[in-house]
């Protein structure tokens, strides 16, 4: 056998991980990636609808409260620093730290969550819905495209979502850490999660709220 | 001996405060009513840097396997990409159909 074959096969004849990581963390990657693609087709189709839409998209500070946006971003930038100092604690063996980044982290989610459920609230009360604008609502008057509620609805609503299901995974995680049930790769995986949903919001957060 | 070595916490916080400076950066640039131009191009290069930051430093992807990488990126940055070339000749299309 020559060497490049050895090589190959080494790699990728199945007798070694060729991503060089166990199953869990592979597969997990493997998850992300596809999760990835699915906020992928949402913003292309949000790019499609805005950029083939006749009617101007509205300068998004007149809909919604930037200030507001920028504390939601920072509020989940945080929490993605303490679940990398949970993820780092839990590996070198620092129960406490690890259990105690986890809880901030899932304090940060939950307040991310709530600034959502008041975002979405304070919109639908100037007249949006998924079908579009109200009419004479304060959006109808706005002259929003009809897509624009959509997009916002779909959008955020997905990424919601998987902030709410990454919220429940992290505190299974804290649960079990503080029984001494998680291993550190186990808090590793969850905070992988939760970076991906940091990690989409900051397309959300430039592709819709800044452009 | 590294700075990381001896914290190994350190790089959170750093890409922590990094990321407030870009987020904060690209706040103020949306709202100075830059040419529309160079406001796309700032805020999308800067967005590009911020997801860099994110999978490198806190999902640790600068430390993985060069194939994890490679699947990562090229898997995630290949498909956006062919998504982005069909639908931008095709909203053009749609949009001057609609204008007519």
């Amino acid at each position: 056998m020559s060497s490049h074959a050895a090589t190959l096969d080494a790699h990728w004849g199945g007798g070694v991980s060729p991503f060089g990581a166990t199953w869990q963390k592979t597969m997990m990657w493997i998850f992300i990636v596809t999760d990835a693609l699915l906020f992928g087709g949402l913003l292309s189709g949000y790019a499609y609808l805005r950029m083939a839409g006749t009617v101007p998209w509205p300068r998004q500070s007149e809909v919604f409260s930037i200030p507001f946006i920028a504390l939601m971003t920072f509020i989940l930038i945080t929490s993605s620093m303490s679940m990398g100092t949970a993820v780092t604690a839990a590996r070198l063996g620092d129960r406490k730290k690890a259990l105690r980044n986890l809880l901030f982290t899932i304090v940060g989610g939950a307040a991310f969550l709530g600034c959502q459920a008041y975002e979405w609230t304070h919109v639908i009360h100037q007249g949006a819905r998924l079908t579009g604008a109200l009419p004479g609502s304060e959006l109808g008057a706005l002259g929003v495209p009809v897509h624009f509620p959509a997009s916002f609805f779909v959008l955020t609503g997905f990424h919601g979502s998987h902030v709410l299901s990454g919220l429940i995974i992290l505190i299974i995680t804290a649960i079990r850490s503080s029984m001494g049930k998680t291993p550190a790769q186990g808090v590793e995986m969850a905070g992988l999660y939760w970076h991906f949903v940091d990690l989409v919001w900051v397309f959300i957060f430039t592709l819709f709220y800044l452009l | 001996m590294s700075s990381s070595a001896e914290n190994p916490y350190r790089v959170y916080f750093v890409t922590w405060i990094a990321l407030l400076v870009i987020t904060v950066l690209m706040l103020g640039a949306e709202a100075l009513h830059l040419p529309r131009w160079f406001l796309v191009l700032f805020l999308v290069a800067f967005m590009f840097v911020k997801a860099a930051m994110i999978t490198g430093n806190f999902m640790h992807l600068k430390h993985e396997h060069p194939h994890l990488m490679l699947i990562v990126v090229v898997g995630i940055l290949l498909t956006s990409a062919i998504l982005l070339a069909y639908i931008t000749p095709e909203s053009a299309s749609v949009l001057q159909k609609t204008v007519r």
